[in-house]
């Protein structure tokens, strides 16, 4: 990194942890005796497994959470963060993983809640727009403070988010996984933004998943693992494989997939011409043509919202198409509901596991046995075997490694990547002929995502044909045999992953180049 | 997970009584003898056989009507129609054992039956109309409940009523139709009983089978449910009428048990009760026991205290009202230290 600057100039700590923890009320210990300093300017990465703590320490500090250990020194001085707004008023500003924005107001009034300028008794809705072009101007980050936040693109709605965090005389900017969203070419841009306040002399904190990313924007590194501070250096005296083990805790093996000639294999799903022209916009699709074969990944790739949703929503049964045909195995399958689907021997992993794959606040037999509920082996006329079910969830819990407290308890006492294990293990255990895995990693740690690619991988050796719709570009071009690029409800390419690159995608994705 | 159980139920019981003393201290000083009255409402319901069994009576037909709440509240669907659906099946139960003269044996049931199944259009046809149009099934079946008022009314007075009777009531129910009394000195009937079997089977259904645990699945959002290919709608729509049923079976169940003729002038306030009750006993089949009998409690403590010493008997809804709000807050029960404290120290184990 170029630091020729800083090396020499005396470093200041900006914060200090010291020996802060945290136990949750149920006993989780999310945190304990971290104690670092966050030295003024520095580009800050803080690295772990997810439900390492990360995410704790950062709401402490942005004053979401209350430690209930050890003290936060700030500028030198020690400082109780009692709630977001002495954060704000500290200069501490917090950019979330799931946007805090209100869809239907503007980007002006959504910068204005809760320190809205007055005129009487009324919003002053002139001085708040010249409030964002101000900021805009002196951050060089380009929005129209006019525009429905709900209408702006991801990427713009997340310069929303920073323009927002950054209102208050922001002096530390704190960024929790801001690449999740954006395709390769966005967080590109993100990053020029991002050292370009740093030359502002705002220091940045940011929590990532992605080593290379850590590597293109920060300086510094600080490593948490299990809720203690493992590491906290220079990033450039540390190899990537010693960050890796770090975080892990161990050496973890990535899944890799055989390049394999499979167009001789069965098809297995095949769509012609499918449209579903109603319904949310970005989820409609347009004459899609699709053939997925026995034991091969498709992966699909696209901006967020160009119609992988649609795709999705087509091939698990909740929509039906307006025009086309569908067929699995040879089966029409245009007017099939999910239960015809899933009779059919389709699976479907979604990533959102407390939404979409399992019930938050029921346990984890009943998530795990929830659609094989009917099966003779655990019933015996209208009533649950729960013995039989008991011993089925715990088999599955041990094959997926699931981090638990035992199968009573209820999902949402797991962390994000063991949930989505669990409802893993549920969806691959039916042994589907096809699968539908649908964002499998968002938000989890490495190791779980490494056990889920590892048994998409085993699937789809075992002859599954896979569908992968995926944001997350590394993963898509490790697994997939093809892939699918989307724009705009359509298809606009499809290509053999014979050593692809984002690169490669990046106009596809970005409606530049099409061939179909 | 039994620790944690009984924790909630410890703290639960504990706000009830603070809850109590909190309206009951200050209204009782408003009286000369402000001991007398607390001990009154506290403890006169248990003084004679009689009272405890006026508790019964009035939980007999709230636990029902509980159980019809917590089956459709569990599946998802707001239905409040069970009011109108007790009101029905009351009416029905009644028609029937007036038109139908079979004997006893054959002729409860039948009657209970088809005040089940008229009852159940109360809850039923709000399902059905929220899965057909969308509109929402808690401002229809609580709509509804007028309807069926009025229908009954109707019934009432031009197919059932006794023109000799000075009120607007039906004729006498034959006799041998009527509930016998089980323990002597009071009105609790064969009802109380069934009433309490079926919150067991209630629980049973919800917890061990695999119809209940599809309700638990439609019950929590329909994307689960969708995901796994369930016919939430379906499920939807049965359970609203099967709740409906039992709504309306409580409705006549309490007709042959506690009345001579068909008096009711307008709902009875028993679905209320029970929506209460059910919310009390936090959507759980078997804690609806207690909850009703607690309601019940309290019924029959304000009505000692009112008949008594002229206490209005707004006091009990207005306990009723904050043991409903203490009982919903989360906030209370997940509160770190009050579990703690209730659940002896264990920091840190859960890790």
């Amino acid at each position: 990194m170029q630091m020729t600057g800083d090396e020499t100039a005396p470093q200041k700590a900006l914060v200090e942890f010291r020996e802060i923890g945290k136990t949750y009320p149920n006993g989780t210990v999310a945190l304990r005796n971290v104690s670092f300093q966050v030295i003024e300017g520095d580009i800050l990465a803080v690295c772990g497994e997810n439900g390492a703590g990360k995410s704790t320490l950062m709401k402490i500090l942005a004053g979401i959470e209350q430690p209930t250990q050890g003290t936060i020194h700030y500028e030198g001085r020690q400082r109780r963060i009692a709630d977001p707004n002495v954060a704000g008023d500290m200069g501490i500003g917090m950019v979330h993983q799931h946007f805090s924005l209100i869809r239907s107001l503007s980007v002006a009034e959504n910068l204005a809640l809760g320190q809205e300028p007055r005129r009487g008794l009324l919003i002053d809705r002139r001085a708040a727009a010249d409030r964002v072009r101000e900021l805009a101007q002196k951050f060089s980050l380009d929005v129209d403070p006019n525009t429905k936040v709900g209408s702006l693109s991801v990427a713009a709605q997340q310069k929303v988010e920073i323009l927002k965090a950054l209102s208050r005389n922001t002096r530390l900017l704190i960024l929790d996984e801001p690449s999740a969203v954006l395709t390769p070419q966005e967080t590109q841009e993100l990053f020029v933004q991002l050292r370009s306040l740093r030359a502002r002399g705002v220091t940045i904190i940011f929590i990532s998943h992605k080593l290379h990313e850590v590597r293109a924007l920060a300086n510094r590194i600080t490593v948490i693992r299990s809720g203690e501070v493992v590491e906290d250096g220079v990033l450039s005296e540390m190899s990537d494989a010693a960050i890796s083990k770090l975080v892990m805790g161990v050496d973890v093996t990535r899944a890799s997939r055989n390049q394999r000639d499979l167009s001789a294999a069965t098809p297995v799903v095949v769509v012609k011409k499918a449209t579903v022209a109603t319904g949310d916009a970005d989820r409609r699709i347009d004459a899609i043509d699709l053939t997925i074969r026995a034991g091969e990944i498709l992966g699909i790739a696209g901006v967020d919202g160009s119609g992988q949703e649609g795709v999705v929503d087509l091939l698990c049964g909740n929509v039906q198409p307006d025009e086309g045909d569908i067929a699995l195995l040879g089966k029409p399958m245009a007017l099939a509901t999910t239960l015809d689907w899933r009779r059919a021997g389709m699976a479907h992993l979604p990533g959102d596991r407390f939404q979409i794959g399992g019930a938050p606040h029921m346990s984890l037999v009943d998530n795990v046995m929830a659609g094989s509920h009917r099966d003779k082996q655990f019933t015996r006329g209208p009533f649950l075997r729960v013995g039989a079910m008991v011993a089925r969830t715990n088999e599955l819990i041990k094959t997926f490694n699931v981090r638990c407290l035992g199968p009573r308890e209820p999902l949402n006492s797991l962390s994000g990547g063991n949930a989505q294990k669990l409802v893993a293990a549920r969806e691959f255990s039916s042994n589907p002929k096809f699968l539908i895995v649908n964002q499998p990693t968002r938000g989890i740690d490495v190791a779980a995502a490494a056990m889920i690619h590892g048994e998409l991988l085993r699937l789809s050796q075992n002859g599954t044909a896979i569908l992968l719709v995926t944001s997350d570009l590394d993963e898509l071009l490790q697994l997939s045999d093809r892939v699918a690029v989307m724009f705009d409800g359509r298809i606009a390419v499809v290509l053999e992953n014979d050593g692809l690159t984002p690169e490669r995608l990046g106009p596809f994705m970005l409606g530049l180049e099409k061939t179909s | 997970m039994i620790r944690a159980a009984f924790a909630s139920t410890a703290i639960t019981a504990g706000f009830c009584l603070f809850v109590l003393l909190v309206v009951l201290v200050p209204v009782a000083l408003l009286y000369p003898e402000p001991g007398e009255v607390l001990s009154r409402f506290l403890l006169g319901p248990f003084e004679k056989t009689r009272y405890m069994g006026n508790i019964v009576e009035l939980a007999t037909p709230s636990m029902l009507t509980a159980l019809a709440v917590v089956l459709m509240f569990r599946c998802g669907a707001f239905n409040l129609g069970v009011e109108g659906s007790f009101f029905l099946g009351g009416l029905t139960t009644a028609a029937m054992v007036l038109w139908m003269p079979l004997p006893p044996l054959v002729g409860i049931p039948l009657a209970l039956l088809a005040g089940a199944i008229v009852g159940s259009v109360v809850c039923g046809i709000p399902g059905i109309v929220k899965a057909t149009t969308g509109a929402s099934e808690l401002v229809s079946s609580l709509m509804l409940n007028y309807a069926a008022v009025f229908i009954g009314l109707f019934v009432l007075n031009y197919y059932l009523r006794d023109p000799t009777a000075a009120m607007l009531s039906s004729d006498r129910f034959p006799a041998e139709y009527r509930f016998e009394s089980l323990i002597p000195r009071t009105r609790i009937h064969i009802g109380s009983i069934v009433a309490v079997v079926a919150c067991i089977i209630g629980a049973i259904y919800l917890n061990r089978t695999s119809q209940g645990l599809e309700v638990r699945i439609s019950g929590t959002g329909n994307d689960f449910s969708r995901h796994l290919g369930l016919n939430s709608v379906a499920l939807n729509i049965r359970i609203q009428v099967i709740g409906g049923m039992i709504a309306a079976f409580a409705g006549g169940i309490e007709m042959l048990g506690l009345y001579s003729r068909f008096t009711w002038q307008n709902t009875t306030g028993n679905g209320w009760t029970g929506v209460i009750v059910a919310i009390i006993a936090r959507d759980n089949p078997i804690l609806i026991i207690p909850a009703a009998l607690f309601i019940g409690y309290l019924q029959v403590g304000g009505d000692l205290v009112s008949r008594a010493f002229g206490v209005p008997t707004e006091i009990v809804s207005l306990i009723q009202a904050l043991v409903m709000i203490c009982v919903t807050s989360v906030a209370i029960f997940q509160h770190p230290a009050l579990r703690k404290f209730v659940q002896g120290d264990r920091g840190g184990a859960a890790q």
